[in-house]
């Protein structure tokens, strides 16, 4: 049988893998985009993992609203992400220094 | 199993607020389709007049007790009506500031408004959740608006850069918040913050590790948001990139609303892990008020200056909080309602003073402005007095009690190290008086905000003096609002 | 028979996800992404969340990660620049994430969260329906939250079309409305005028 640590362990590594990639690719906005997507999916299989192991249906009804918060705010930064792009025809981040000081 | 006819309508009393800005709200996105571009005024009104008729019902509907409804996703509290007429205030004087600066940057546009009050609705969902999904929802609804205003001007490289920087770490900073509250709901089995502070008790110490790492997350999240250091670094940028209009909106109310959020969370919620989360929010603090006020001397832009003082007012609110009493908590949030009200004074001279095509955000755009405008440069000083802490101000009463909190539960190192990094802060302070009123005036082109917005910015300002000379008032409602 | 699936699933998984974090092409780590997301929908199903399992699919795959590929092939994307610095980061990235993973599974590991601390519920029989379960407290219980996420979605609207929609000034186009409404007298205008009489020396030259 597999035990509820299976699905954590996996939720686990999932989570690392994305924020491994948001610091390895910090010069590329829309992998970052791509990997703050994977985080929320890791943070799903916990929910839904709990949720089963628990018998309470609670955590699958946040990993719902989880899934329709992501997906508004894969939207409005793709959004972002476009403006940026006209105004700078470049989406490396490092590029993004005019801000520094 | 939940069968349909066990359902009943939940009380909807106590969340009329809400449901009036959120119709209100609809309407307006509406009604702004037909109003043309040169007559966007009544959309503003449209705008103020939400913020007022909300104050107007949670004061009326106030009770006094805490309510719960909506199956436990909300809470009616005296702690959060009296937060809630404060982000109302705080954000009607926003856009009162704001009015000329869009129009003259071509910004004065539906949108502007209609973000900013469903932010507005944002927080108020924040201060009132009564369980982790609520709270999460209340935050993205907040920090979704937020993302899209600092974009707002859309041929802004600044304002666009800021805006992705924003976006992604605020994104990661949900990421780790919601990993954190999917190993405190693993353990507890519960969203609802009450049950979860019930079913704390209980745990072992092997269960107790998963929570205390799901509070570590939580407090990461968290932190971020509130820009303690050190997650702080989208902080400067934003404050910076953003138009000053917006910075003023993002860095006012909301912060009213994070300390509402670390309230729910961590005192209801997680109340019972006081001795573990206290050591966190003590580095945290530490660290805000030695980074916010020395980087912040190093500045020459007035907005970072701004942005780096928020950090380490940030770390004197989290003072307040980690003393975990009730005293402390109250004074947390009287310093957290009396920032909000400073920070709206302090951009609200960096945008009276800008015009048309000039953001006046550096520091030598303030020289001379006693020649130039001997009340406003006293309107200032009163600010720049209060942000320092310098009595007879707010600002003092605001970190007295903080600090005495800390004192209070044994914590006098800390004390002291609030009061030193303080002194060092005042020092970048007292440099903008000594621009006012010692420098000769760069430019001397006269102020040229609105009369409703030079009436309204010496009203904060005096405000802040007021409150400086009679503090028991908002003191004791505070007080009174903790319990 | 469910351990093997399991195994099967969870690595694919994992592979996807690295990749959608290490390869050259955007559009590649899109469709990896993509993968990534059918096989949780999968190990979902596994847990028995059959409606999250499919709104997985429907909603991500379908929407989301299309708005991915729309975005990534209309942005003109220098990819050189972009692995710039990847190479040299990526022995510490690796090392980092492998102790958090270490850590992570120990705290969420089997001594925690094994057989015997929690065991596996009973499957639930054919009749069970998991999107009822959901429906059942999504409109009663979790009411407000539901309609704040509808709040959440307008925002998103407002601010996608706040932020992208531009107004082309220079491209030429028609309203039909306008042109349904035109009346023949706008077009052509009859000018009555008295009949002029030839210039009989100029004419000749022209």
């Amino acid at each position: 049988m597999i035990s509820m640590s299976h699905f954590l362990i996996l939720g686990a590594i999932l989570f690392c893998i994305s924020v491994a990639g948001i610091f390895l690719n910090r010069k590329n906005v829309i992998i970052i985009l791509m990997a703050v997507e994977l985080m929320l999916l890791a943070v799903n299989m916990n929910f839904v993992a709990f949720s089963h192991f628990l018998g309470d249906i609670a955590g699958q009804v946040f990993v719902f609203f989880i899934l329709t918060v992501a997906a508004a705010e894969a939207a409005i930064g793709l959004a972002i992400l476009v403006v940026l792009f006209r105004n700078r025809r470049s989406i490396n981040v490092d590029d993004i220094n005019s801000l520094n000081g | 199993m939940t069968t349909p006819s066990s359902f009943e309508m939940p009380n909807l009393l106590p969340a009329v607020p809400e449901i009036f800005v959120l119709a209100a709200t609809c309407v307006i996105l509406l009604a702004d389709l037909f109003i043309s571009k040169d007559k966007k005024v009544i959309t503003y009104l449209m705008s103020l007049a939400t913020l007022i008729g909300a104050a107007v019902l949670t004061v009326t509907l106030h009770t006094g007790e805490t309510v719960i409804t909506f199956s436990g996703s909300f809470v009616s509290d005296p702690m959060g009506d009296v937060l809630k007429v404060f982000v109302y205030l705080v954000t009607a004087v926003v856009f009162v500031y704001s009015r000329s600066y869009l129009i003259a940057r071509n910004l004065f546009k539906g949108e502007f408004f209609i973000l900013g009050l469903f932010g507005v609705l944002g927080m108020m969902v924040l201060i009132s959740a009564h369980n982790m999904l609520t709270l999460y929802l209340g935050l993205e609804l907040l920090s979704l608006s937020m993302y899209a205003m600092v974009a707002l001007q859309r041929d802004s490289i600044n304002a666009t850069e800021a805006a992705m920087k924003y976006f992604v770490l605020g994104a990661l900073a949900s990421g780790m918040l919601l990993y954190g509250m999917s190993l405190i709901y693993g353990i507890t089995g519960s969203l609802d913050l009450a049950e979860i502070n019930a079913a704390i008790k209980s745990l072992d110490d092997s269960k107790m590790m998963v929570a205390g790492l799901g509070m570590v997350l939580v407090i990461v999240g968290m932190a971020f948001k509130l820009g303690a250091v050190p997650f702080h670094m989208w902080l400067p940028d934003v404050y910076h990139g953003a138009p000053t209009a917006i910075t003023l909106y993002i860095g006012t109310a909301p912060k009213i609303a994070a300390f509402a959020m670390v309230m729910r969370l961590l005192v209801e919620g997680l109340g019972d892990m006081h001795v573990q989360w206290q050591e966190i929010l003590i580095i945290m603090a530490v660290l805000s008020m030695a980074v916010g006020n020395i980087i912040a001397i190093a500045q020459t832009n007035m907005k970072r200056m701004l942005a780096y003082s928020t950090i380490s007012h940030v770390g004197f609110l989290l003072l307040g909080i980690l003393a975990g009493t009730s005293e402390g908590y109250s004074s947390a949030m009287f310093y957290a309602i009396t920032y909000a009200l400073m920070g709206a004074g302090g951009f609200g001279m960096i945008l009276l003073l800008s015009r048309a095509g000039f953001e006046a955000d550096r520091l030598e755009d303030f020289k001379g402005l006693n020649e130039r405008s001997p009340w406003f440069a006293l309107m200032m000083l009163i600010l720049m007095f209060s942000m320092a802490g310098v009595p007879p101000t707010v600002g003092f009463y605001a970190k007295l009690a903080v600090l005495q909190s800390v004192v209070g539960v044994g914590l006098t190192w800390l004390a002291v190290l609030g009061v030193i990094f303080s002194i060092i802060g005042a020092f970048y302070y007292l440099r903008v008086i000594k621009l006012m009123y010692f420098d000769k005036p760069v430019d001397t082109t006269p102020l040229q905000g609105s009369a409703d917005m030079r009436i309204i910015l010496s009203a904060n300002a005096l405000g802040i003096l007021y409150l400086g000379l009679m503090p028991g008032s908002l003191l004791a409602l505070c007080v009174a609002a903790i319990g | 028979m469910e351990q093997t699936i399991f195994y099967i699933f969870s690595t694919v998984l994992v592979l996807s996800a690295g990749a959608v974090i290490t390869v050259r092409n955007p559009v590649f780590a899109a469709l990896f992404l993509v993968l990534a997301f059918f096989t949780s929908a999968a190990i979902w199903i596994l847990l028995e969340a059959e409606f999250l399992a499919l709104t997985l699919v429907l909603v991500y795959v379908g929407a989301v990660m299309v708005l991915f590929l729309f975005v990534v092939m209309m942005l003109d994307i220098n990819l050189t620049v972009l692995r710039e610095g990847f190479a040299r980061y990526l022995p510490v990235g690796l090392l980092v994430a492998i102790i958090m993973v270490a850590q992570l599974a120990y705290i969420v590991g089997p001594a925690r969260f094994g057989l015997d601390k929690f065991p596996a519920p009973e499957p639930h029989g054919a009749d069970y329906s998991n999107t009822r379960e959901i429906g059942l407290v999504l409109y009663t219980e979790y009411l407000f939250a539901f309609e704040l996420a509808a709040v959440i979605l307008v925002v998103a609207i407002v601010a996608a079309i706040a932020l992208t929609l531009r107004k082309r000034v220079k491209t030429n186009f028609m309203k039909p409305e306008e042109q349904v409404l035109v009346k023949s007298k706008d077009r052509v205008r009859l000018v009555k005028m008295a009949a002029e009489k030839r210039d009989d020396q100029q004419a000749p030259n022209d």
